[in-house]
């Protein structure tokens, strides 16, 4: 196996569950073994869709201010940034902070839930790369991170309450970290590889043995 | 230092992680194409961040946020914001605004610049450092991402009629385009190059 920062090439040694490899020449991390890793991805996967759904549409803040009274989810939010003169940002904030979000997760429901029972769903090649280039864009805890920035500027003006959506929020938050930091990436190749084979499909060719 | 996939006539795929032959042009477990090397990584990489420098000036001078108050309109900064936090005496606020949408996109760029001379072989440093600073730009960017957040959230949720009003200044989709364009930046720098340059110097 070939470390991807500096290319050093490396006999494959297995390792035990829990434990991580590192690069002999720049010390990058090599391959981790991580234990149950699809069981994992999967639950998490699913509680995440959960928890998105509940960012959507459940009361993300009440704001209350001068008689006015004000609830929104996270996804009003959104169509009340297009309606107010921001198209561009709440594109991007709905890109960022739900529709890539969601595709991971999905991705990560479609690859789990077959390879569990070590079946091969079609096109889990385009799917696998789909989540691993999803993963810089994915940016949920950012945008945690500028909800409490923007309470603090809004407790000025009015009485904030946070509702079930903002939880939701830290939910899918976690779940996504669990998630997608639970993959073990030469695992899922290995069982798509073996799924595939399994199949006999020529999706995937496998030309002499499982050399890494 | 081991030797390269490389130098063993190997290439790894970057999606699987499988070892192929070096003449292979796409991987025989996945198919994704296969580059021993991105191609032109410095080029791109120098291009992508001239053009995020060039983003970079008008999201720090023009507004970010139009604030109308009481038919009163302010336009503010994004220093401006950080000065606001400062006086409110929310020090830790104007520190981690100053951070990432000060900060980390102006050390970013000069890490990529730093990266790309390096790869380029116009200098020379301790192949391991410039390892740590490629993965540290790779994983602090999107947290710059923050700012247009702030102003997502407060232009939905502050329209008090008459009373109050704020709505997203210019700098706030140029703030966002900077952040997008130093992230593709990132991605297409070629570490293993700087490796190589290290290899060939340790052998003659
Ligand atoms: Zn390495
Ligand atoms: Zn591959």
């Amino acid at each position: 196996m070939a470390c991807h920062f500096c290319d050093s090439l490396h006999d494959v040694e297995l390792i035990e569950e829990g434990q991580t490899a590192y690069c002999n020449t720049c010390g990058s991390i090599l391959y981790a073994n991580k234990p149950q890793s699809l069981e994992r991805a999967f639950a998490f996967g699913l509680t995440g869709v959960l928890f998105l759904l509940g960012m959507l549409f459940l009361p993300f803040i009440t704001m209350e201010a001068q008689g006015n009274n004000l609830t929104t989810s996270a996804g009003e939010t959104v169509i009340r940034l297009w309606l107010t003169g921001g198209p561009i940002i709440s594109v991007a904030v709905a890109i960022f902070i739900f529709i890539l979000p969601f595709f991971q997760l999905a991705s990560l429901i479609y690859l789990c839930l077959p390879l569990l029972s070590g079946r091969a769903f079609p096109g889990m090649v385009p799917v696998t790369k789909l989540m691993q280039g999803l993963q810089s864009w994915v940016m949920v805890e950012v945008f945690f991170l500028g909800t409490l920035v923007s309470l603090l500027k809004l407790i000025k003006l009015a009485d904030i309450t946070l509702g079930l959506g903002f939880w939701s929020m830290v939910g899918l938050m976690l779940s996504l970290a669990a998630a997608v930091g639970g993959i073990d990436k030469l695992e899922l190749w290995d069982r798509i590889e073996v799924a595939y084979r399994r199949r006999k499909t020529p999706d995937v060719s496998v030309e002499g043995g499982v050399e890494c | 230092m081991l030797a390269s996939a490389r130098e063993k006539n190997k290439v790894s795929c970057h999606t699987c992680g499988r070892i192929n032959p070096l003449e292979k042009a796409s991987c025989l477990r996945c198919h994704t194409p296969l580059h021993s090397r991105k191609k032109n990584s410095v080029q791109r990489c120098l291009a992508l961040s001239l053009a995020s420098i060039i983003a970079y000036i008008p999201a720090n001078i023009w507004p970010i946020m139009i604030v109308t108050n009481l038919g009163r309109t302010e336009e503010s900064t994004i220093l401006a914001g950080v000065a606001t936090f400062w006086q409110m005496k929310a020090y830790p606020v104007a520190i981690t605004i100053f951070i990432a949408s000060v900060m980390i996109p102006a050390l970013k760029l000069l890490a990529l610049g730093w990266l790309c001379a390096l790869s380029a072989g116009w200098i020379e440093t301790n192949p391991r450092r410039a390892n740590r600073i490629f993965w540290l730009t790779e994983l602090v960017g999107r947290w710059s991402m923050v700012d247009v957040f702030v102003v997502a959230i407060l232009v939905a949720l502050v329209q008090l009629g008459n009373i109050m009003s704020i709505a997203p200044g210019t700098a706030a989709v140029s703030f966002g385009l900077m952040v997008i364009l130093t992230m593709l930046a990132a991605l297409s720098f070629e570490p293993r190059v700087i490796w190589d340059n290290a290899r060939q110097s340790a052998s003659s």
